[in-house]
């Protein structure tokens, strides 16, 4: 069960307030605030051995190796992965969906399945790539995707929907891929912060996921993927730690994972992922779940029947899991999320969320989205429940 | 419509400030689709609109509302407001630059504008509550013909810097209009600010009885520094009368009778039923300027009553 007031005394940013004001943050869909242990880990780098991973043999270069192998065990770990060599640090979701993107062998005219409700991060790696056959599916119509799966290479899908927290159903999806051997790819950005993944018993074969949505620090992400998999990945940015040798001519590519972590890399952010890791699983996924549906369905219950107010996906707040996408007709979501800002600082997010094609596609200009986490209260959700309710009587 | 008021608002602060400078950037390509009817797509109106609102949904909730439903009609009301200021800002300005007040030529009013000039006449603070009586000749000095269309009284005080300053204007309007107005001088010593003031009148009185009161007022207002730092004004003022060639004996004995006393004062409450607020205070008939003012303030009235 979550304990709330005792999870909040580690989120510094509550300490403070806005013109009198305290903070109420509904924008986890965007970005989560961060606990003092994961500040407190990355100061800790910067602090105690900011120096360099993976080439210096110093005291200070070893140390910085073994927090961030410590970090990569925690994400293996979290994930359920085989091995520590099939986790990739990445900037965000959207530089590890590119790196299989762009180093994945397609062969010619190779065809790649989305759904009709990607964030732009998995819609234009296909969109862009010249030598694949980009088709849609409906999100969440396993028919659908039954259908359209025949001489499908790889399946690229959000597990759950940052637009309106519905999730597809992956783990039907993944097998009736796999019978017909394509392989999938799976945007778990908005999955993994708010409920459990595991990799094997999903059966995925490739993930990807940001550590600023999870409680860490931004400019981390992951890439999960089979090692067999990796090992046949052409990695499409080389140069700095990525290979053991090099003559004028030729190279000799590093092992797996260190292949695809070009350049000097983020290490604080590493060691944050792994502290954010750690608080998440100490917190427990599952409850967090529970937790986020539970907060849901005073927002839901409190604004369903609201005149004018139209909830984007399904009404039954636990198939959205911590989202609640909404508009009001007649007001511009914009003005939504200002007037919610500028009257009470409760901070949520506005407009096409990144998946304009959606939007596009079904004639909408965007929505207000309160995406709620670990942090927020009921108390949080009642005053949000009533400013709307005022707002949607401007109209 | 807002993104008319904010282009010229944060145009104003987007000189001080690269923030401003980019919503008023926004601004300008909002208004500039909108002349070519098209769409704002950067939604600052809407924003604009809803940081408003929602600022003032913290105080009143009701308030807000009404904003809000009739935000479109309160930013036309605010952008007419706008430029109807901003005209008649401009309008003030003009008659500012033409005639040295915002009102027009005649008005003594204060003038927003005229605050970097710092004082523009001597005041004068009268307890003077009577109707206002604007002042006749009298049988004070006076250049020009007795029957002309047109006369300027001025009340000033020779020991006033701002008396001085009106003087070449003077001097420019007698020769423009010579023949044609009177010009009358009356005494508003403003004793209380200028030491002995009232003896200087009253010394230039006494010089008119030998004919040379112009002069001597001119030899007034070029010593006027000087005296200002003179303990015996009296001694200056007969030493200016040996320069002048005056009879001193006669000058001596008018000066120390102080038998002009009677007249200075005389035209002295005549000043304060006129309600004067300073020194110099014209009078062109009964049309009142007060201050030295650029000449176009002079002529611009003269001409008009001529014209009558």
């Amino acid at each position: 069960m979550i304990n709330v007031e005792k999870i909040r005394k580690d989120f510094p940013v509550y300490d403070r307030d806005i013109k009198g004001k305290p903070i109420v943050y509904m924008d986890s869909a965007c970005v989560s605030m961060k606990p003092k242990q994961v500040i407190e880990a990355i100061n800790r780098y910067y602090n105690e051995f900011p120096a360099c991973g993976g080439r210096s043999i110093h005291k200070l270069g070893k140390q910085v190796d073994e927090e961030v192998e410590k970090s990569r065990k925690e994400v293996k770990n979290f994930f359920n992965a085989k091995s520590e060599k099939e986790i990739i640090f990445t900037r965000n979701t959207t530089e590890a969906i590119n790196l299989v993107a762009k180093s994945f062998k397609f062969n010619k005219n190779d065809v790649v399945l989305t759904s009709d409700k990607e964030h732009n991060s998995n819609l234009l790696p296909w969109q862009v790539n010249d030598k694949i056959e980009h088709r849609i599916f409906k999100f969440g119509d396993v028919e659908d995707f039954k259908e359209k799966i025949k001489g499908v290479r790889m399946v690229s899908i959000v597990h759950t929907s940052n637009l309106d927290g519905t999730s597809n159903p992956v783990k039907e999806m993944i097998k009736i891929a796999h019978e017909n051997n394509a392989l999938v790819m799976l945007d778990a950005a908005q999955s993994a912060p708010h409920k459990e993944v595991d990799v094997r018993e999903l059966d995925v074969d490739f993930l990807a996921c940001s550590g600023h949505k999870m409680l860490g620090p931004s400019g981390i992400g992951v890439l999960y993927g089979k090692l067999k998999l990796l090992e046949g990945l052409n990695p499409f940015l080389v140069g700095g730690d990525t290979v053991k040798e090099t003559t004028y001519s030729t190279h000799e590519m590093e092992d797996i994972p260190e292949r695809f972590e070009a350049g000097l890399q983020n290490y604080a952010g590493i060691i944050g992922l792994g502290e954010a890791v750690r608080f998440l699983k100490k917190v427990g996924l599952d409850d967090i779940r529970e937790y986020e549906v539970m907060l849901n369905k005073i927002i839901t219950e409190g604004l369903k029947d609201v005149k004018g107010l139209k909830i984007i996906g399904p009404e039954e707040p636990d198939k959205r899991g911590g989202v609640f996408s909404f508009n009001i007709e007649g007001m511009n979501p914009h003005n939504i999320a200002t007037m919610l800002s500028e009257s009470s600082n409760i901070m949520i997010r506005s407009g096409a969320h990144c998946v304009h094609s959606w939007f596009n596609a079904n004639k909408m200009d965007g929505s207000a989205r309160a995406s709620l986490y670990v942090y927020n209260t009921k108390e949080e959700c009642e005053e949000f429940v009533e400013k709307v309710k005022e707002i949607a009587k401007f109209v | 419509m807002i993104c008319v008021l904010a282009l010229i608002v944060f145009g104003v602060l987007g000189i001080f400030s690269a923030t401003h400078r980019k919503i008023a950037a926004e601004a300008f390509d909002c208004v500039f689709r909108r002349v070519t009817f098209r769409k704002c797509t950067s939604n600052l109106d809407q924003r604009l609109k809803s940081q408003i609102t929602g600022r003032l949904m913290r105080k009143n909730v009701r308030l807000a509302r009404i904003v809000f439903k009739n935000f479109e009609i309160i930013s036309w009301t605010l952008l007419i407001v706008f430029f109807s200021s901003m005209i008649y800002s401009g309008y003030a300005a003009y008659n500012y630059a033409m005639y040295g007040n915002c009102y027009g030529p005649e008005s003594d009013a204060f003038c927003p504008l005229a605050i970097f000039e710092g004082e523009t006449s001597s005041g004068y603070d009268s307890s003077y509550t009577g109707p206002v009586v604007f002042p006749d000749v009298d049988d004070d000095p006076s250049i020009g013909p007795e029957d002309a269309k047109v006369t300027v009284i001025e009340f000033g005080c020779m020991m006033c810097p701002y008396t001085k300053e009106a003087e070449p204007v003077v001097q420019n309007l007698l020769s423009i209009y010579e023949g044609r107005i009177r010009f009358v001088y009356r005494d508003f010593p403003l004793s209380k600010k200028h030491a002995d003031a009232d003896w200087h009148s009253e010394a230039a009185n006494c010089a008119l009885e030998q004919d040379m009161y112009w002069e001597y007022r001119e030899g007034i207002f070029d010593m006027q520094e000087m005296c200002e730092s003179k303990e015996d004004h009296i001694l200056e003022l007969r030493k200016l009368a040996e320069r002048l060639e005056l009879d001193m004996d006669e000058f001596n004995e008018c000066v120390d009778s102080r038998r002009h006393k009677e007249e200075v004062m005389n035209d002295f409450d005549d000043g304060i039923k006129a309600q004067l607020k300073g020194t110099p205070t014209f009078f062109i008939n009964d049309r009142r300027i007060t201050g030295p003012k650029p000449i176009k303030a002079f002529t611009k009235v003269i001409d008009e009553e001529l014209k009558k």
